[in-house]
């Protein structure tokens, strides 16, 4: 079997490893400045919540920076026979929380020298999200031109906490840089907090638990946002990843979504399709963590209701707390094959020939 | 093999407002429009609401983005109930024209309009 996982994280000790990767005032800021992030000190508008015991597994306790790697390499890639891992980063996506969108792209353009110089040159499974700051769609796109070429590079990724919904056509040089380089755009969740300040339609949560599980209510406004504002018209090759947001209420949304269509399509006259069609060409969703309903069959007719055989992929999540290790992923059998790899190899198809041919 | 049925006087069937008949105990809406008279069964395909009942009206043109052109101004009628839109002279549902509200031949003899049912 041919696995891609879609999100597997890269940590570091210290966001101190960015500081060979700046210059000028924004080196200033970074070095002398507030770090309001956890332990790795990484400047962003903080989140109201604090995970109880932390966000990372355990058992996974790097000391060194190269401990990063080596931990990984032993108790997921190696363990689980991971073929190809999309590196999803950590902290940098926080940095479209900062309200200065000048030092947001600093920090993200750090992020994205530090990866392709220190990361994906690690190990022939590594392939790189660069991150970018959606503040500034300019400065994002700017950086999606810059660092997007690299031939390892093979998504863009952002929070999905924003300050307006991502289908918003203010966000749109950033599609127009994606589809320009060739790129997936994706939202992993995160970036609560600073000037993403409604992630949680009714104000804030209380406990994390609590908000863990209804954080995809933003990513149900990023899918209606981008369908109903044409982007799918504009760029039709363009491929939209959402992880780590949940996938049971997908089916819903597009229920209701394609219902109203039907009602209102006037306010919209740029779409061609109904928005359930959008999804399934140009949407995909990451498992982890898949919905648990006690009788597994809930979650199985849900999942087909959204063609998950086709819109699904798999993450792990490496080496969040509600980590998924490939083995426990509960879908249709029959599903496994293009959920565990051929559906990503379809998204990130910057990888190369010699990868998809291992996959077959 | 249809029948003709009288359903009422030309006069009847303003613009913008059909004219509700009942004929063969079939409620049917008859539209007036700058080519003639048209005419509906007065139930809509969607969830069996009184189609004729809702508003006659243009709607958007497809367009490239972000182009709004209002169109076909009282060439459609919204069901009263869900707003679906359907072109009043096929009776196709505009969002997914597979889905037809049932339309009936108009005739007109003088001043009487009859309905083929």
């Amino acid at each position: 079997m041919f696995i891609v996982d879609c999100d597997c994280h890269n940590y570091w000790c210290s966001a101190t490893v960015l500081e060979p990767y700046m210059d000028g005032v924004f080196k200033d800021m970074f070095v002398r400045g507030e770090k309001t992030g956890p332990r790795g000190a990484f400047p962003h508008g903080h989140r109201p919540w604090f995970h109880p015991e932390g966000f990372a597994r355990h058992d996974v306790n790097p000391v060194e920076e190269d401990d990063n790697y080596t931990i990984m390499k032993e108790k997921h890639l190696d363990k689980y026979n991971i073929d190809v891992a999309i590196l999803t980063g950590d902290e940098p996506i926080e940095a479209s929380t900062l309200a200065n969108p000048y030092y947001a792209d600093a920090l993200c353009r750090a992020y994205n020298d530090y990866l392709i110089d220190y990361w994906l040159p690690k190990d022939d499974r590594f392939w790189g999200s660069i991150v970018v700051a959606p503040q500034d769609p300019q400065l994002a796109a700017a950086e999606i031109r810059r660092a997007g070429g690299h031939p390892r590079v093979v998504q863009v990724l952002v929070s999905h906490g924003a300050a307006r919904p991502y289908g918003d056509p203010f966000y749109h040089p950033i599609y127009e840089a994606c589809a320009e380089m060739g790129l997936p755009f994706a939202m992993h969740l995160g970036g609560q907090g600073g000037i993403n300040a409604a992630p949680i339609g009714a104000g804030p949560t209380t406990f994390f638990w609590e908000t863990h599980a209804i954080l995809p209510q933003t990513a149900m406004t990023h899918v209606a946002s981008l369908i109903a504002q044409g982007v799918f018209e504009k760029w039709p090759a363009l491929k939209v990843v959402i992880i780590e947001c949940g996938v049971a209420w997908v089916p819903s949304v597009l229920w209701r979504l394609d219902a109203n269509y039907k009602a209102l399509r006037k306010e919209t006259p740029w779409l061609k399709r109904l928005p359930s069609e959008y999804f399934k060409s140009n949407i995909r969703m990451s498992t982890q963590p898949l919905e648990q309903p006690q009788n597994i069959q809930h979650l199985w007719a849900t999942l087909e209701a959204m063609d998950g055989e086709n819109t699904l992929m798999f993450a792990s999540d490496y080496p969040h707390w509600d980590y998924d290790d490939v083995t426990k992923l509960h879908i249709p059998p029959a599903w496994r094959e293009k959920v565990l790899g051929l559906n990503a190899l379809d998204v990130y198809s910057r990888l190369p020939q010699r990868v998809r041919e291992a996959a077959e | 093999m249809t029948t003709r049925h009288f359903a009422c006087k030309t006069a009847d069937v303003l613009r913008d407002a059909p004219k509700i008949v009942s004929v063969s105990n079939l409620s049917i809406g008859i539209f007036s429009l700058n080519d003639g008279y048209h005419a509906l069964l007065n139930i809509c395909p969607h969830k069996g609401a009184a189609l004729c009942e809702g508003p006659v009206c243009g709607t958007t043109r497809q367009t490239s983005d972000r182009e709004f052109v209002y169109d076909r101004a009282g060439e459609l009628v919204r069901c009263a109930w869900h707003g679906w839109e359907f072109d009043i002279r096929s009776g196709e549902f505009l969002v997914d024209p597979t889905v037809k509200a049932r339309r009936f031949d108009v005739s007109v003899e003088g001043d009487d309009l009859y309905l083929h049912i």
